[in-house]
């Protein structure tokens, strides 16, 4: 029983961390599904969102959570910039240029990150993020709930986005054809580039809670991308619900690999479940 | 498709080519016997041991038609099998050619679950793999007290009696070697073959081309070449640790010449190699901004000029005619 009772935390925290997950996830599933493109830079946009909210909380002493209300039609913009000047046209030249365009905006980024905030590892500290709640034999931090509530929402938003606006079912369209739905009207450079905007309104979130829930320096970006790379696959691009379950699978892994092999190994439990996804089910569980 | 357009480009065969790159080639080795400064023989042997890994990305990304994220990960390999090797007493020029064993070994097994996977996804699993390295050797130690860089750092052992010069002439041996295997690749059966399966794969599998096989083997080679070039870095630098061994400043590095120069390109590497030192010079006292300008230049050079310098150049006229002057006899 006492095994039970030690693998209940980290279980209970593997499922609310693999909300976290799937928030950092999203952005680059809905880039994946839509435009077919991979963002290898999603992993420091989404950093850049955890930096904006620490220069909102040290700088202008706003709280994290609340900053996002600039934070996210921030890097909406830089999103919307990026895909309408840069991916659009790399995309127009080949799959492998959108690579290696992304690859150099990830360098650049990483480097910026070093140069303004030093390679030393910064979190989010606020009141809350500190309080932990206790049930029985299970502890687990506020924030982790927080993250998998904020999941919630989040995708539940995203749903309701996509089935029911315009823009939504011009997005869906584009997915599913991109030369009919250009056919039928649709300014498909245009959707893409607003797709790209939505992926990086929600890195700015993904980036607050990640900031709320772990440090990160500037080149953090690299292990994120990689964990949502294997919750992408995973789950299926273009899936939202898919992107949920896979998020849960690495969050599970990192916590379990953690307990069971020791928290310098829980990365490495992650890193080589993306590969063992990659090799056995790279169509992902709800790919189609 | 850029790739549609590269094929459009004659290519004639530079017979001619051949005695004067092996002039060169005598010449550049001469350089520390006639007492060459020291400063150029370092730049001179960054360039042939950059240009031997763009060389083999090229390989990779132009000719075979996967964009391959991991060189990291054989050079990291091999300079680890080096600077292992040599405190089990092992010679450290068996020490290099184990290293490009080890990486080209490491290439076969991974082999299997990434070429299942085409495209996009093939550059997903080759961008874990340096990752997955990384932290494999910061908890792994196989040998005794690490030296350097709080994780497994090693210094490569008993290297005392090889000078700055050999490693020179190893580095032009290498650079030379990847420049003349490109050469008989790209004219042999494989070239052919790995060009077909780049235009179309399925094309290319049902006109009797084994996929799977001609990739593997573009794959391993370049591993195996790469990691050389590698392990021959890790004898010059007499140190390594994990986290400058499998860092993605490779990847930019040898990215950017192949870009710069021009991907799919045979001279394409030699000139963006050359480039890119001149670069890493430039920019050594800049260091805090010198890879955010690199990232510059690649994102500019992919979007204004994709086919690189040697790509841009075949393209225009004069350049054809001097090819035709060139190739008459």
């Amino acid at each position: 029983m006492t095994v039970l009772a030690d693998l209940a935390t980290p279980v209970v925290m593997g499922i609310l961390l693999g909300g976290l997950y799937a928030v950092i996830a999203l952005g680059l599933s809905l880039v994946f599904g839509v435009v077919k493109e991979i963002n290898i830079a999603h992993g420091d946009l989404v950093i850049l969102g955890s930096y904006f909210g620490y220069v909102a909380l040290t700088v202008l002493g706003i709280d994290p959570i609340l900053s996002l209300l600039i934070g996210m039609p921030l890097l909406f913009g830089i999103g919307f910039a990026i895909q309408k000047y840069l991916l659009n046209r790399a995309f127009k030249i080949s799959m492998d240029a959108t690579l290696i365009v992304a690859f150099g905006i990830s360098i650049i980024l990483q480097n910026t990150y070093q140069l303004i905030w030093t390679p030393y590892a910064r979190g989010l500290t606020t009141p809350y993020s500190v309080e932990s709640l206790s049930a029985g034999p299970i502890h687990i931090p506020l924030v982790y709930l927080l993250d998998f509530l904020v999941a919630i929402v989040v995708m539940v938003f995203l749903h309701e986005f996509l089935k029911r606006t315009y823009l939504g079912r011009a997005i869906r369209a584009a997915a599913q054809d991109r030369k009919t739905a250009h056919l039928m009207g649709i300014n498909t450079d245009r959707v893409y580039a607003f797709t790209f905007a939505i992926a990086m309104a929600l890195a700015a979130i993904a980036g607050v809670f990640l900031g709320l829930t772990f440090s990160f320096t500037p080149v953090s970006g690299m292990s994120f991308l990689i964990i949502a790379l294997g919750v992408v696959v995973l789950g299926g691009m273009g899936s939202i619900v898919g992107t949920f379950v896979g998020g849960v699978a690495f969050g599970l892994a990192q916590t379990l690999g953690g307990y069971f092999f020791g928290v310098a190994a829980q990365m490495l439990v992650a890193y080589i479940m993306v590969l063992v996804v990659l090799a056995l089910i790279p169509r992902g569980i709800f790919g189609r | 498709m850029v790739v549609r357009r590269k094929m459009k480009v004659t290519m004639p065969r530079l017979r001619g080519v051949l005695t004067p790159l092996i002039a060169v080639a005598v010449v550049l080795a001469l350089f520390p016997i006639i007492g060459v400064p020291r400063i150029w023989l370092l730049y001179l042997f960054l360039f042939f041991t950059y240009l031997t890994m763009a060389n083999m990305w090229n390989l990779l990304a132009g000719y075979s038609g996967l964009i391959s994220l991991c060189p990291a990960a054989f050079i990291g390999l091999a300079g680890y099998t080096l600077a292992i090797g040599t405190w089990f007493d092992l010679p450290w020029y068996l020490g290099i050619i184990a290293g490009g064993i080890v990486a080209a070994a490491f290439a076969a097994l991974i082999s299997f679950p990434v070429f299942r996977l085409k495209g996009i996804y093939f550059a997903i699993g080759t961008l874990v793999l340096p990752e997955v390295l990384r932290f494999v050797f910061t908890i792994w130690a196989p040998i005794g007290e690490p030296v350097y860089g709080g994780g497994a750092g090693y210094t490569v052992k008993g290297i005392a009696e090889v000078s700055g010069v050999q490693t020179y002439w190893l580095a032009l041996a290498i650079g030379v070697a990847s420049i003349f295997l490109m050469r008989y690749i790209l004219r042999s059966k494989l070239g052919s073959g790995l060009a077909a399966i780049r235009d179309n794969d399925s094309t290319a599998a049902s006109c009797g081309v084994n996929v799977f096989n001609l990739k593997l083997f573009s794959f391993v080679i370049a591993a195996f070449i790469t990691g050389i070039a590698g392990a021959i870095f890790y004898l010059y630098q007499g140190y390594i640790e994990p986290v400058s061994a499998f860092s993605v400043r490779w990847l930019v590095i040898i990215m950017l010449a192949t870009v710069i120069g021009g991907e799919g390109t045979e001279e394409g590497p030699v000139v963006g190699t050359i480039i890119v030192v001149f670069l890493y010079f430039l920019l050594a006292r800049y260091a805090e901004i010198s890879l955010i300008i690199q990232g510059v230049i690649l994102v500019g050079i992919m979007l204004l000029a994709p086919q690189g310098i040697m790509g841009s150049l075949r393209r225009t006229r004069i350049y054809r005619s001097l090819l035709q002057l060139a190739t008459r006899r």
